[in-house]
């Protein structure tokens, strides 16, 4: 068990990336950021990490795609979906494929917080 | 060609502007229609029964006439005959008399009876004859019978002067000779002019004849021309309005007629179908801003959340976040508020219910706008979008919102044959055709079969299930492009892709020229 919980955060709107980076380094996880899908999932290849966050409609790679990347690469990771448009079809088809968990934007850090500590609780990490 | 096109659009823009103007027109059409001299289909059959019927009347009271005529003149004839019977008669007696010295009173009776045949016809025959002709007729006569006269009183009187007698009897014979003569002239003139009567009389029927055909033909030509060509008209233009061509017919005929009453009917029922044409493309705009809501909600999402997490970065981190992070999210936030509102700007022009408002437009920028427009549903579909918008056209004039559902409709068909991954092409230039522009989108995905593709612009055509599509959206656009005076076609090839082209016309004429 690493000291630190590796995170890496996907969304293409900068913002996002910006504001959430901080806010989930203040309480303690060491986080990736990035905007581009191609290059997340080039690291993604590259590192095992421990969550992923990922927003789901992207130009080019979509979260979905994301997911099953994840999933070969790596049993563990836990994968948090954004979406800025929820169907019952996508929280499905996010599900079957091995999601931990989906969020809806518009969201408030703490509400992806308390989802990141439920998926690192369910890591095994306790104290957060 | 060009220049019928957009002056046709430009009447269509101009009366569909509102409706008010457009039911003055017909009432003014109605009124065109009134000034029309009255000339019924009823009139046109009164007219040719009149026609033939007057014909054949003269040719009766022709006939009738020339029959009477003839009947006269065999009269006169059989009159001259028994006067030169007489006078025949009376000189036969006469050369008795001078042979065998009897007979001489026979003459004079005859001469007496040729006389009152002469009078009593006297005036038939100068009519005939030339009145010198006549008078030497009459002065032939008269002499004669002086002479016989004399004749008689020396044989009365039992005088025998052989020297008078004979001088009388040269006389006589002279005179006698040139009453025969012309009374001989007489017949045989009345004879000739029969003759030539009887001829006349054989050739009318002939003639009649000719000119019978030439008044049927004649008739024949006028009512195919004023029957057929009206209906002809009529044919193609319901073929037009089908087309969707919704410009009121042209008047069938010169003259106001039973057609005039269908002409008015039909241009009655183009009104109808264009004010359904428009709610029409109204209710499927609305449609199609359902279809566009869900995406619009996500895209919305997006700013909605960056504010939020925005805001509750301040809210949490006031107290240690420098000035200049603070001035930074702070524009962030009117950043993405100013987002979020040309989102929603977007949507609601295309959405916005109101009059139909033609006016000059850049096609590319209106291209990228519907682009925008569908841009989530772009997102959702995976497909690859790419442009080629030149610059630098020419404008054209219209209606935005109409010509973004054209497109919109177009995008969104695309995306679902290219279902993932699959790439549209959109492109923006000039067209073939000079002065018109042309917009074209292409998909990659399963491509239209042969056997539909004459359908697609069918209203209430469609190859989605139940519930998914309502056949409408071709049909919307063709409908669209029609009346901006464009066209719309499509190139396909099944499991390959298929290309839409909107050809519009151009506004390269001086925006003056155009407005009048």
């Amino acid at each position: 068990m690493k000291e630190k919980l590796e995170l890496l955060l996907l969304d293409d709107e900068t913002i996002v990336g910006k504001r959430l980076g901080p806010a989930l380094e203040k309480v303690g996880y060491d986080v990736e950021v990035y905007e581009d899908p191609v290059e997340a999932l080039n690291r993604i290849h590259e590192k095992e990490f421990d969550i992923v966050v990922t927003d789901i409609m992207m130009a080019e790679v979509n979260g979905i795609q994301v997911l099953e990347e994840v999933r070969k690469k790596s049993d563990t990771t836990k994968v948090i979906i954004v979406t800025g448009y929820a169907t019952v079809a996508l929280a499905r088809e996010a599900m079957d494929k091995g999601a931990f968990d989906m969020i809806a934007k518009p969201f408030k850090p703490s509400e992806l917080r308390s989802v990141i500590a439920k998926a690192a609780h369910s890591l095994g990490y306790k104290q957060l | 060609m060009t220049t019928l096109l957009e002056s046709d659009s430009e009447s269509i823009n101009n009366s569909k502007k509102t409706v008010s103007p457009r039911k003055s027109a017909l009432d003014s059409d109605c009124q065109g229609v009134h000034s029309r001299i009255r000339f019924s289909l009823r009139s046109h059959m009164l007219l040719m029964f009149i026609l033939l019927s007057s014909l054949s009347m003269a040719l009766v009271i022709g006939s009738v006439i020339a029959i009477n005529h003839i009947q006269k003149n065999l009269n006169f004839f059989e009159i001259s005959q028994e006067y030169l019977f007489h006078i025949a008669q009376a000189r036969r007696w006469e050369k008795n008399y001078f042979l065998y010295g009897i007979n001489l009173e026979d003459s004079v009776q005859s001469a007496n009876n040729a006389k009152n045949i002469l009078s009593d016809n006297l005036k038939k025959i100068t009519i005939i004859l030339l009145p010198e002709k006549t008078a030497t007729i009459v002065q032939h006569l008269d002499k004669y019978r002086e002479l016989l006269q004399e004749l008689m009183v020396l044989e009365e009187n039992k005088i025998k002067n052989t020297e008078k007698k004979h001088e009388i009897e040269t006389s006589l014979r002279k005179h006698g000779a040139e009453m025969v003569n012309v009374a001989a002239a007489l017949v045989d003139a009345e004879q000739h002019s029969m003759n030539a009567e009887l001829k006349i009389m054989q050739r009318i029927p002939v003639y009649s004849l000719a000119a019978v055909l030439l008044v049927t033909t004649f008739l024949v030509c006028f009512f195919v021309k004023r029957l057929i060509k009206p209906l002809r008209l009529l044919v193609e233009s319901t073929q037009n309005i089908a087309k969707g061509d919704f410009s009121p017919i042209p008047p069938m005929c010169k003259y106001r007629s039973e057609f005039t009453t269908v002409e008015l009917a039909i241009n009655h029922m183009i009104q109808e179908l264009q004010l359904r044409e428009v709610a029409m493309i109204e209710s499927h705009k609305l449609r199609a801003v359902g279809t566009l809501t869900a995406g619009v909600a996500h895209e919305l999402n997006n700013p909605l959340n960056n504010i939020m997490l925005t805001a509750h970065t301040i809210f949490e981190d006031h107290n240690d976040l420098s000035e200049d992070e603070l001035l930074e999210m702070i524009n962030d936030l009117i950043n993405e508020a100013d987002r979020s509102r040309k989102i929603i700007r977007n949507l609601l022009d295309f959405a916005r219910e109101g009059e139909s408002v033609s006016e000059p437009i850049d096609l590319g920028v209106l291209v990228n706008d519907t682009i925008k427009l569908a841009q989530n549903q772009i997102k959702v579909s995976g497909a690859k979008i790419e442009t080629q918008i030149q610059t630098h056209l020419p404008q054209i004039r219209g209606d935005k919102q109409q010509l973004k559902q054209v497109f919109l409709n177009l995008i969104l068909n695309a995306l679902d044959a290219v279902k993932k991954d699959g790439t549209i092409k959109i492109s923006l230039e000039q067209a073939d055709t000079p002065g018109f522009l042309a917009v074209q989108v292409e998909d990659n995905g399963s491509g239209i079969p042969a056997y539909i593709l004459s359908n697609i612009f069918d209203p209430f055509f469609t190859t989605k299930g139940p519930g998914q599509g309502t056949g409408l959206g071709l049909s919307v656009a063709h409908g669209i492009v029609t009346i901006h005076g464009g066209q719309i076609s499509i190139e396909t090839e099944e499991g390959e892709y298929s290309r839409f082209t909107v050809i519009l016309p151009s506004l390269n004429v001086p925006a003056e020229f155009k407005k009048t």
